[in-house]
């Protein structure tokens, strides 16, 4: 069960970093002060999404393995058919608005 | 002994290239051996943790390349050459979906070191794969993106 409980915490933390990394990433974009915050916090503002993104994972990934409950098969395979499609919606989002923004629509 | 070496621009990219090689050949590995029904055993174990090492490793590297070179040397050569769109769209997307591989994979290793037995009772075998099949073909999509990035660089001189 520990092994398994493992898994599921790290998958959804790993969801929790990539909603988390796409969210400040684009909102960065649209919000240039947020993004010169970024910039201060660490010296680059790649450098502090990419701080921020590890913490958020294993702070998350500690916080459900110590506070979730007893984990079901069903439970942790819902979790990792979440982390699948959240990562290629993440990729898609990411790719997707980057392109808009290059033609100006965002 | 000075390493001093290790800074300098190619040997930067080279090291950054290299370890995400190793990362996707290893995640590949992980995803022929979970295709063909093997869990729980050294190798496959291994494959997770080469992989992780490697995706880990090249995004300190890149990563620093990134924050100290690229951003005064290499692209105002993009945007002002013929495909300054590579940098907009392909490099900004690339550097924001690398976040996103150390935390799948890392997954993806857990996985590695559950029994067979444990798979089984779980159901996971399916959920191996596609994780283990979805972190190689990530590895690939952001080194295509490089190799654009790298191009339009070529082009821009």
């Amino acid at each position: 069960m520990g092994k398994v409980k493992l898994i599921y915490s790290s998958a959804v933390a790993a969801i929790v970093s990539i909603t988390f990394t796409v969210a400040i990433t684009i909102c960065g974009e649209l919000f240039i002060p947020l993004k010169n915050w970024l910039t201060d916090f660490s010296g680059h503002h790649w450098t502090s999404k990419s701080i921020f993104s590890v913490l958020i994972y294993f702070a998350a990934w500690g916080l459900l393995y110590f506070y979730s409950g007893s984990v079901s098969a069903k439970t942790v395979r819902k979790s990792l058919i979440s982390l699948v499609v959240f990562s290629v919606a993440g990729i898609l989002a990411i790719l997707l608005f980057f392109t808009a923004h290059y033609f100006t629509i965002f | 002994m000075d390493f001093s070496f290790l800074t300098y621009k190619p040997v930067l990219v080279g090291l950054h290239l290299g370890f995400a090689i190793v990362g996707i050949d290893a995640f590949l590995w992980l995803a022929g051996e979970f295709l063909a029904g093997t869990f729980g055993k050294l190798r496959v174990k291994t494959a997770a943790v080469i992989g992780v090492l490697g995706f880990a490793l090249s995004w300190l590297v890149g990563g620093y390349y990134y924050v100290v070179y690229y951003g005064k040397l290499v692209k105002p050569v993009i945007k002002a050459g013929v495909a300054p769109w590579s940098h907009a769209i392909f490099m900004e997307t690339k550097e924001h979906i690398f976040l996103f591989v150390v935390p799948l994979a890392v997954t993806a290793l857990l996985l590695a070191f559950l029994k067979k037995e444990e798979i089984k009772e779980y159901n996971l075998s399916g959920l191996a794969k596609t994780l283990a099949i979805l972190v190689a073909l990530l590895g690939l999509l952001i080194g295509a993106m490089g190799y654009m990035v790298s191009a339009a660089a070529r082009w821009g001189q």
